[in-house]
């Protein structure tokens, strides 16, 4: 195929053209691709915030209430934040524990599911971290004697 | 392959400058694009957020090359000047029309249309003007050739909307869901006939 304009007719058409943009067509993956990043949820997150506080506190040897009187929150918010990633963490509670933390109060915010992911990868991470968080080990004998305990009171208010 | 002699007007002396279009991407085209075309456009996307980046900035020529080359029905098209390369484009000769005047009937269907990130005005002052009249040029004469009276149809990019609506009079038709919700553009036979004449 051979394009035969004169030069004029060049010059005439290019003057209409102006300064616009002419991009046309969209590839198959316009816009990109859902990845995994976006396919992680604030709640799945809210679980590994919460793995990180009982893992955070379980390694300085602190108790759920130790945790509360060091942050300034009430036990309570600490056991909702490691036990409930349904529940949507207090902002306030969050960048206290940060400060506890000694970390970007940001990082924790996303992690909590507050403010939007800026960080697909952190998230990515942070899930990752989650899962393998989960404990493997068979119980103590305290904590499999809290666990009977807990099973046998499940039984009797069955029971009744 | 057929090369013709086109036009561009260079900005920095406002004359009309002779260019080369070429009805056949070729691997020194792609090399082109892979060179200085994608590195002026990962400059201008470093740093900035996806809304800031051009519409087109992560499509990958060469990855499209292997795509249509083994197929019929698909013809490119690559404008160089001054020994760079300045424009791309891919059509079909299989799509349909869809406006009600000339609906069923074919048309050349312009897959992809890109100038190089040097000739935006969204980018800086461009280089060279006139790679987007060229193209239609193209595509218009295609669809001549292959007895489709000029009849052409293409999905715009948002921010080249005003180019095919307001300078080539191309009739809108909506934003088309199935297609990402660009808007759809479509030249008739007529509106054909009066851009060959230049008007």
């Amino acid at each position: 195929m051979k394009l035969k304009r004169s030069k004029a007719w060049y010059a005439r058409r290019i003057a209409l053209e102006g300064d616009v943009e002419i991009g046309a067509g969209a590839p198959p993956c316009y816009p990109p691709p859902a990845t995994m990043e976006v396919r992680v949820k604030p709640v799945d997150t809210r679980i590994a915030f919460g793995a990180f506080v009982e893992l955070w506190r379980r390694n300085r040897g602190w108790d759920a209430v130790k945790l509360a009187e060091e942050a300034g929150v009430k036990p309570e918010e600490i056991l909702e934040i490691e036990h409930n990633p349904q529940s949507k963490p207090q902002p306030n509670a969050v960048n206290r524990l940060a400060a506890v933390f000694n970390l970007p109060a940001r990082i924790l915010m996303e992690l909590a599911g507050l403010i939007e992911s800026r960080t697909p990868k952190l998230r990515q991470a942070a899930v990752r971290f989650a899962a393998r968080s989960e404990s493997v080990v068979a119980l103590n004998p305290r904590e499999r004697e809290a666990f009977e305990t807990f099973v046998s009171a499940l039984s009797k208010t069955a029971g009744k | 392959m057929q090369e013709s002699r086109v036009y561009l007007v260079k900005s920095a002396t406002k004359q009309l400058v002779e260019a080369s279009l070429l009805d056949e991407v070729m691997d020194r085209h792609l090399a082109m694009w892979n060179g200085s075309w994608s590195a002026a456009m990962q400059a201008h996307c470093a740093g900035r957020v996806l809304r800031d980046k051009p519409e087109d900035h992560h499509w990958d020529w060469k990855w499209k090359a292997g795509e249509w080359r083994p197929l019929l029905g698909y013809h490119s098209f690559a404008i160089t000047c001054e020994g760079e390369l300045q424009g791309l484009m891919l059509v079909s000769d299989l799509k349909s029309a869809r406006i009600q005047a000339q609906f069923g009937k074919p048309i050349v269907y312009v897959e992809f249309v890109a100038t190089a990130p040097w000739n935006r005005p969204e980018i800086q002052t461009p280089r060279y003007r006139g790679v987007g009249t060229v193209m239609v040029t193209a595509a218009v004469e295609l669809s001549w050739e292959l007895g489709y009276r000029g009849r052409i149809g293409l999905h715009s990019l948002p921010q080249a909307e005003e180019f095919y609506r307001d300078k080539c009079g191309m009739i809108e038709l909506g934003k088309d869901a199935a297609h990402q919700s660009l808007m759809y553009y479509e030249m008739t036979d007529k509106q054909a006939e009066a851009f060959r004449l230049g008007h």
